[in-house]
């Protein structure tokens, strides 16, 4: 799903405004699934401001309609005036809503000729949301994939073959597109998608059956597997897509790098955007979905260990796997106490999956990581930028943030890119909860005093040691920058190598954390000393973990 | 402004719910489309251990399609074995068969509105299904009995209880429900199952279909999830009142169907709440209004409600741990 962000591509169809509704207020609405967030947001002072925000189960069925009375309710009794300057003051007026929709998973079914087909059809499914069960011609199991592909919760079946096919391959085909067709007589209505040599073969599947042909799945750009996948996935005003607009939008505005990393119920996003190379041009676009990655699911025993081995709060491995199926269950429900700390665990496993499946987009680091989602949003704001550093080792110099109102998703459903980038320009220090710079430096040694800091930002310039294999913090509020230097002994990878950095660093709810820890993080193999060591560096950043 | 909208909700009734019935490719159907059924009337008989045989097609059209039963019937290599069709290529077809040990029965009184080989049966049954969260094992019906206790691991099991379903209110494990199995209770209802416990009933269920003999079904209906807790107060009334009449147990969606209508029901106080997280979990009250955004503890802020709980205490709790039943 790499392209230039055209409008007409990247987002859902933004609901049309109610003739009497003020044009100075909206309510934004992200429908996910697991919580459903809403937010008034209102032109105050010639730019848009958020007003209220809220977040509630998505079971709770009225609650979209109820939500925005509740946040009105909200805005009135904190500010009478305010709410009658903007019409707001009579009870039952209700502004225009601008709402995203999390799209359910979908699953799809992955038969392709041979193994090397299988990884890649599965790797473009997943890319546009799918989740996929595969097979191939190697291994084939016709009852098995007759089993599977005809479950009432498949939504879709992939016949492929390489581009041209193998000698071999070509052999297969006819046997896979039996079969196919066999499972389309037994589930009709479900599209059929083929690949490749099978492309050709559509006749031989029963009348009625929905088969689209692409024959060569990236060769051109109305025919791509991808964005074909993406877009049968993707609902009205599908929040994924919409984020991908807004994503591009924010890299306009603001004239950074920037990557977007989502994770929720459903699934998981990752894009990154630049600015376009001229002025004027649009910004540049890369989003791939991971299905895999969603939040709290524990799919094996590997997925367990995972979430185990970030576990901060001793349980039994039981008891774990209980809790974390409970989470899936109702993720709204027990987030307090260590009900936190889990879903800081599992947030941890879910991101490492996601930048995992998307190796697509990596690259160096770019000038601001931006948090959405659900799944953040269930634990602090400083905790968060502590779950992306553990998550995501990548040397560097960033900035964190956090779309905590939710705001990202329905902003970027609206239809016309020059009023998207007014409001989400405008509205970004309210959207936008800046959580700080982190810093992770790579090649330290640990234990060793590595370096030195000094940030002249206030009053008096402050000097810190940096250690190794420690986290350094620094407290910089939000709204406040500093001028950093960072001296090590040592060339270290920031990034870029070097034994001199200098740097303005944002602050934010954690503040400045230069991150000394090992590049990838080792953690101690015993459970209790790894989970004093993970204890140890949340006290750091979430410091009421325990109260 | 009521907050009780915010509230999860659990439905507690669907009436004439439709119902799947999952099919293997083997599986030899018995019903008829659009035909009525009783509690135990034979649908279909279950293909155990499926193997795939090729055999010569005729080349008609007729009989080739996918799903079509196709009889036993000699051939140059021998007598090909009756199964069912899963798909023809180059004169040849693949036909699942195995033997047929194992009967799939109608779970309550209905009718059959669709048959898909190989794939499901749809049954829209009479009266009203109780939904709960998963069922394990297969579709089956009994007279319900409600056993007493809050489950200190000591379950009143007996035999008098054969053909029944019973309801374990308390504490149930792998081996309760193994021994309730071996007593011939025909299923089980239960607030909560650990997942390793669901996991010792399904292979303890995969053991007994190596054997040779026939299988009667032992469905085991999960209602709430995975963490202990005791039978929510609404359902407790609901099962009470079903107690001593005929239940099916379905998996999808996983229910307890019984021929009442939903009306005849008790239906519980649209303000009652259930604590189904945190400190107060498993305790139950009237919601007596939303109190706001509030830090929890961990450090998150979430919205928050007044719930006035049964023993006369108030309690602040999160939004997100109340659940409330319609």
């Amino acid at each position: 799903m790499t392209d230039a962000a055209a409008p007409a591509r990247e987002a859902g169809v933004a609901p049309k405004r109610p003739a009497h509704a003020r044009p100075d207020v909206f309510i934004t609405i992200d429908r996910g699934t697991a919580t459903s967030a809403a937010a008034v947001v209102a032109r105050v002072e010639r730019r848009w401001r958020l007003l209220a925000a809220a977040a509630v189960p998505a079971l709770a069925e009225p609650a979209s309609a109820a939500l925005p009375g509740l946040l009105l309710d909200r805005v009135r009794a904190a500010d009478p005036a305010l709410a009658g300057d903007l019409g707001l003051d009579a009870t039952g007026q209700m502004p225009a809503l601008i709402e995203a929709v999390g799209s359910p998973p979908a699953q799809v079914v992955v038969l392709a000729a041979s193994e090397a087909v299988r990884r890649r059809l599965e790797a473009d499914a997943s890319a546009a949301g799918w989740r996929s069960i595969g097979t191939s011609a190697e291994r084939l199991d016709p009852l098995e994939i007759t089993r599977l592909a005809t479950r009432p919760n498949v939504a879709a079946l992939i016949v492929g073959t390489g581009d041209p096919p193998s000698a071999d391959e070509r052999e297969l085909v006819g046997e896979l597109v039996a079969l196919a067709s066999g499972v389309a007589e037994r589930r009709p209505g479900m599209p059929i998608i083929l690949v490749g040599a099978t492309a050709a073969l559509a006749s031989a599947f029963p009348l009625g059956a929905e088969v689209i042909a692409v024959p060569r799945p990236h060769g051109e750009a109305e025919a791509d597997l991808r964005a074909l996948l993406a877009a049968r996935r993707a609902g009205h005003a599908d929040a994924r897509h919409a984020l991908v607009a807004a994503t591009a939008t924010l890299a306009d505005v603001l004239d950074l790098r920037i990557e977007l990393l989502e994770v929720g119920m459903s699934g998981a996003l990752r894009a990154r955007a630049e600015p376009g190379e001229e002025p004027g041009a649009p910004a540049r676009i890369a989003a791939m979905e991971a299905p895999s990655a969603v939040f709290g699911l524990v799919d094996d025993d590997a997925a367990l260990d995972r979430v185990e081995a970030w576990a901060s709060v001793a349980m039994d491995r039981a008891r774990l796997r209980d809790r974390l199926a409970e989470l899936r269950l109702a993720p709204w429900a027990d987030m307090a106490g260590d009900g936190a700390l889990l879903r800081g665990a599992a947030l941890r496993v879910a991101v490492e999956r996601l930048i995992a499946s998307t190796p697509e987009l990596d690259g160096p680091a770019p000038d601001l990581v931006v948090l959405a989602g659900g799944a953040w949003s269930s634990i602090p704001p400083p905790a968060a930028l502590l779950v992306l550093a553990d998550a995501v080792r990548r040397p560097g110099i960033v900035q964190v943030a956090l779309d905590s109102a939710r705001l990202l998703a329905p902003l970027g459903t609206i239809e016309d890119g020059a009023e998207r980038a007014r409001v989400i320009g405008e509205l970004v220090p309210d959207a936008l909860v800046p959580l700080g710079t982190l810093v992770i430096a790579r090649g330290v040694r640990p234990g060793r005093q590595a370096g030195q800091l000094r940030l002249a930002g206030g009053e008096a310039p402050m000097d810190l040691p940096l250690a190794g294999g420690r986290l350094a913090l620094v407290d910089l509020p939000p709204g406040q920058a500093a001028a950093v230097e960072i001296g090590f002994r040592a060339p270290i990878d920031l990034g870029v190598r070097g034994k001199r950095f200098a740097l303005r660093a944002t602050g934010g709810l954690a503040g400045l954390v230069v991150d000394m820890r090992d590049v990838p993080l080792r953690l101690p193999e015993r459970a209790d000393a790894r989970r004093d060591v993970l204890g140890s560096w949340e006290a750091a950043l979430w410091p009421d973990r325990d109260r | 402004m009521s907050g009780s909208p915010f509230v999860a909700v659990r439905p507690l009734f669907v009436a004439a719910p439709r119902v799947r019935i999952p099919l293997l490719p083997g599986d030899r159907i018995v019903a008829i489309a659009g035909a009525s059924v009783v509690a135990g009337d034979l649908l279909a008989e279950r293909v155990r251990d499926p193997r795939l045989v090729e055999s010569d097609g005729d080349g008609s059209p007729a009989t080739a399609r996918p799903g079509a039963w196709i009889a036993a019937e000699p051939g140059r290599h021998g007598t090909s074995p009756a199964g069912e069709l899963l798909f023809e290529h180059g004169g040849r077809r693949r036909i699942a068969t195995g033997p047929h040990p194992d009967l799939v029965a109608a779970p309550a009184a209905g009718r059959v509105v669709a048959i898909h080989p190989g794939v499901e049966l749809v049954l829209q049954l009479e009266g009203t299904g109780i939904p709960g969260a998963e069922l394990l094992g297969d579709p089956g019906h009994g007279r319900l009995t409600l056993l007493p206790g809050d489950g200190d691991g000591r379950i009143p099991l007996e035999v008098a209880h054969a053909g029944a379903i019973v309801v374990l209110p308390g504490r149930a494990d792998a081996e309760t429900l193994t021994r309730a199995r071996a007593m011939g209770i025909a299923g089980a209802v239960v607030p909560a199952l650990a997942e390793r416990d669901r996991r010792d009933v399904v292979a303890s269920e995969a053991r007994q279909r190596a054997g040779l003999h026939r299988l009667a079904p032992f469905p085991v209906l999960i209602l709430d999830g995975y963490v202990r807790r005791s039978l929510a107060g609404p359902m407790r009334e609901i099962l009470s009142l079903l107690a001593g009449s005929e239940v099916g147990l379905v998996a999808d969606p996983p229910m307890l169907v019984t021929a009442m209508a939903a009306r005849n029901l008790p239906h519980p106080d649209p303000n009652r709440v259930r604590v189904r997280g945190g400190p107060e979990t498993g305790r139950e009250g009237r919601f007596a209004g939303l109190a706001g955004p509030r830090r929890l503890a961990g450090g998150i802020v979430a919205e928050t409600a007044r719930v006035e709980l049964d023993d006369g205490w108030e309690a602040v709790v999160p939004v997100g741990d109340l659940e409330r039943f319609s």
